[in-house]
């Protein structure tokens, strides 16, 4: 699976070599497998307007790094070629284009489709009927369009509505950070500031945390939540929690001990919020 | 910029009345509930109705759910706002589709401008 996966990835999977300046990104700079495996639900405005920080570089959306995106709109045009079908997709956010290559081989076995070659699908979906295209954000020349990995027809209409619902709290999740009283609080994109969030910070830390990446916030917050002892706890404890890998963690830990937020106690490793 | 068509409920149409708002084009859903020759009711759950000013060539059914693309306008003999029908979406049976996600999707879009309609 992961290997396969990675060939849909038009950003050459992985995380990449370092580039000068990315450490400064929102999203935390170099980003591990695990974000660059995400799919998230999208509206068409969200495709359109998403930013790129240099050439070459992953899209991004309220910040963080997007590979994959969701998105289900209106067919407004439908053109066959050789080698691939172009749709117009309209959610009534904006319009795009979507690039399905066509696969002469038929080992595509994400195409569900029952018996069917892949290919097929374009036979099913109807000029002016709803579709659900999952794919990646591609530039070519100043024209943005989506390399769709599916395009399929989109009969139930719940399912639409929950994908806008969807997009919606995955956005705020993004410039507001996580649900519930504990939240990350923080703003990743910069794009909704003013709404705020969850304020639960010491006026100096909710400062530096607001421009810290994702990853720094999450690991203060579970310094914040998770019972310790004077100590506090260790990078590898942390990574495990979080679920991510010791080396974003333990650079997300530089972060906070260079803003001053938490300190090293037994060793260099383990670390505590530092209570004014 | 590419044409926008936000979602909206009966309660909506003034915002979008040709006098004030830069668009007019909007959507909205509902069940069509009565036929008249060149004008159809839409009925937005517990939201009212909506007159609808059909096109010549509309095939709409009474009884089933659609999603009509269209203009806001002023109704004939100054009973209120309709919507000029410019696409429609048949989406089959109301009962297999809970209008109170539609409400939310239509709260949510309104409420979170930078990502649906600016």
């Amino acid at each position: 699976m992961d290997g396969n996966y990675n060939n849909y990835n038009s950003f050459g999977g992985g995380g990449g070599g370092f580039m000068p300046g990315e450490t400064n990104s929102p999203a935390g700079g170099k980003t591990g497998d695990r974000d660059n495996k995400t799919l998230r639900p999208v509206t068409v405005k969200q495709v359109l307007d998403a930013s790129q920080p240099f050439p070459e570089a992953p899209f991004q959306v309220d910040g963080a790094d997007v590979a994959n995106v969701l998105f289900m709109g209106q067919v407004r045009n439908i053109s066959s070629q050789s080698t691939n079908v172009t749709y117009k997709i309209d959610d009534g956010t904006g319009e795009i284009e979507v690039k399905k290559w066509v696969d002469s081989t038929t080992a595509d076995n994400m195409d569900t489709d029952d018996g069917k070659a892949p290919g097929d699908g374009k036979s099913e979906l109807q000029l002016n009927g709803y579709a659900r295209v999952f794919g990646s954000i591609k530039s070519f020349g100043n024209k943005r369009y989506i390399g769709a990995h599916s395009v399929r027809p989109l009969s139930n209409i719940n399912e639409l509505h929950t994908h806008l619902l969807e997009a919606t709290a995955v956005h705020l999740f993004f410039t507001r950070g996580p649900p519930g009283g504990a939240a990350a609080g923080g703003n990743a994109g910069g794009a909704d500031a003013v709404m705020g969030g969850a304020d639960d910070y010491g006026s100096g830390q909710n400062k530096a945390l607001a421009s810290m990446s994702l990853v720094a916030k999450k690991i203060y917050n579970l310094l914040k939540t998770e019972p310790q002892d004077d100590t506090g706890l260790h990078m590898q404890v942390i990574a495990s929690k979080l679920n991510m890998p010791a080396t974003e963690v333990a650079r997300a830990g530089e972060e906070l001990l260079g803003a001053g937020v938490i300190f090293s106690t037994m060793d260099e490793q383990t670390w505590a919020i530092l209570e004014y | 910029m590419s044409l926008q068509t936000p979602r909206i409920l009966p309660s909506h149409l003034h915002a979008f009345h040709p006098s004030g708002a830069s668009s007019n084009t909007v959507r909205i859903l509902g069940t069509v509930t009565a036929l008249h020759g060149s004008t159809g009711t839409l009925t937005c759950g517990n939201n009212g109705d909506v007159t609808l000013i059909l096109k010549s060539d509309a095939r709409l059914q009474v009884g089933k759910l659609v999603e009509v693309v269209g203009k806001v306008a002023d109704l004939e003999g100054g009973q209120g706002y309709g919507i000029r029908v410019l696409g429609s979406t048949e989406w089959g049976d109301p009962a297999d589709c809970d209008y109170k996600i539609y409400e939310h999707v239509v709260n949510a879009t309104h409420k979170f401008k930078p990502i649906f309609y600016e």
